[in-house]
């Protein structure tokens, strides 16, 4: 190595040697080219802003580079020169802190990939899409099916049929009387939590108590002072009653009334 | 009497599908006269009269003749409510991978399908078969006779297998069909 024209044996492969000239104006690190310390080791010879250069751009392996010489190679330059031009000084920092940081990073030992797994994750076989075919078949069955009438499944209660008939009440009907209902009632008080709660069933005798064979409306059903939950399940019960056919229900100048079924 | 009147008199006062077994246990006879007799039964239903003789569900009903259901739909004047294309989805997949839970089904369809099981339970057509041997013992569903009876099968080996890109499953089904539904169908 040969720094300002004295010959030093750093006994490493790279040879940096610091040379006097103007300051160059590059783009590698900005605008102030590093001091021409020449480096030369077997994979890389030139200067430190061309191995900067080379090691961003990923044309040199900074593997084969030892730094340690050109480190001391630096610090050579910054007590052997006479005048030390602070920003190329400050340029040759920042390019060795770069090489030796990019360094350290490749030192470190490299993640090994997630592994594959061994067997796929199989998605469901056959597929929903594969029942297509079964869908159709079971169609086709059933129309066939409803060809033929057979003693106890048509003279009973068949599961297929709806075992009320709402008549002109649509459920948008339904939602607007209990919309009307929700309105006015009052909002829940605080339950502590584990109280006991009261069962659909147990609603559904409250109703059938309540109820009588005259039509009543919604509003006038369901009692003044009600909590919203407690609509909730006036409502519930009242459906469900109908859909076992135990009340009646009709549209009446718009609103919709229960009644006990005959 | 002869066994094929008997067996004729003991269809019309059954309400459900009556296996053979049970036939040769109320006529005394074997399994195999049984057998003979409903042949004999259905020939001359054919051929004669507005109802025949139907296996169904695991076993022989008598039910009205195909020609005859328009009459009958209209003084009987039932409310069919066909299943939606997601009700038969989960009926499909549990009547071929039956005993699952409800999760084997939403791992088969993707969505959430407690609303399905618990429609399609209301309509019997599937129940609870059992509890799976895992965390939390799920409740194991499979078809019920009523999907046997509504689909027109006398037993689940009547379905066709299931393989992808296959249309040999239709040309099955059509196989199943009589004549005129035959036509229908194509």
């Amino acid at each position: 190595m040969d720094i300002g024209g004295k010959p030093i044996d750093l006994n490493m492969a790279p040879r940096a040697t610091p040379e006097r000239h103007e300051p160059t104006h590059i783009a590698a690190l900005g605008v102030v080219a590093p001091p021409p310390i020449q480096v030369q080791t077997p994979t890389f010879d030139g200067s430190l802003g061309l191995l900067f250069q080379c090691v961003r751009d990923h044309k040199v392996d900074l593997m084969d580079v030892p730094l340690a010489p050109i480190c001391e190679a630096y610090f050579l330059y910054l007590l052997d020169s006479p005048s030390v031009v602070l920003d190329e000084a400050a340029a040759a920092l920042i390019a060795l802190a770069y090489l030796l940081e990019r360094k350290a990073w490749a030192l470190l030992p490299v993640v090994e990939p997630e592994p594959e797994l061994e067997e796929p994750v199989e998605l469901p076989s056959p597929t929903v899409r594969q029942y297509d075919a079964a869908i159709e078949a079971l169609q086709l069955w059933q129309e066939e099916r409803s060809k033929s009438y057979f003693r106890s499944f048509e003279s009973g209660p068949d599961p297929y049929e709806v075992p009320y008939t709402l008549k002109n009440v649509s459920p948008s009907d339904l939602a607007l009387a209990f919309e009307r209902v929700l309105r006015r009632a009052k909002p829940d008080s605080i339950e502590p939590l584990g109280a006991a709660r009261k069962s659909l069933a147990e609603q559904m005798g409250i109703v059938l108590k309540r109820i009588a064979r005259e039509w009543l409306s919604l509003d006038v059903l369901v009692p003044e002072d009600v909590t919203r939950s407690e609509a909730v399940y006036w409502f519930l019960a009242l459906l469900e009653l109908v859909r076992l056919g135990q009340i009646g229900v009709r549209l009446t100048e718009g609103d919709v009334e229960f009644a006990r079924a005959a | 009497m002869n066994i094929v009147d008997q067996l004729e008199a003991l269809l019309f006062v059954s309400d459900a599908p009556v296996p053979v077994e049970t036939l040769a246990m109320a006529l005394g006879g074997t399994e195999g006269q049984v057998e003979q007799g409903i042949e004999i039964l259905e020939a001359r239903l054919e051929g004669r009269g507005a109802v025949r003789l139907t296996k169904i569900a695991g076993g022989y009903q008598l039910s009205t003749k195909p020609e005859h259901a328009e009459l009958v739909a209209n003084y009987l004047k039932p409310q069919r409510q066909k299943l939606s294309r997601s009700l038969m989805e989960v009926l499909a997949i549990v009547a071929y991978r039956q005993p699952l839970t409800v999760t084997d089904i939403e791992t088969v369809r993707g969505v959430q399908s407690d609303y399905s099981v618990k429609a399609l339970q209301e309509r019997r057509l599937i129940a609870e078969v059992g509890r799976k041997q895992a965390p939390g013992r799920p409740v194991l569903y499979g078809t019920t006779d009523q999907f046997l009876h509504q689909f027109n099968l006398n037993d689940l080996s009547q379905l066709p297998a299931i393989e992808p890109d296959d249309n040999r499953v239709l040309a099955i089904v059509v196989d199943t069909l009589s004549p005129n539904e035959k036509n229908e169908s194509i």
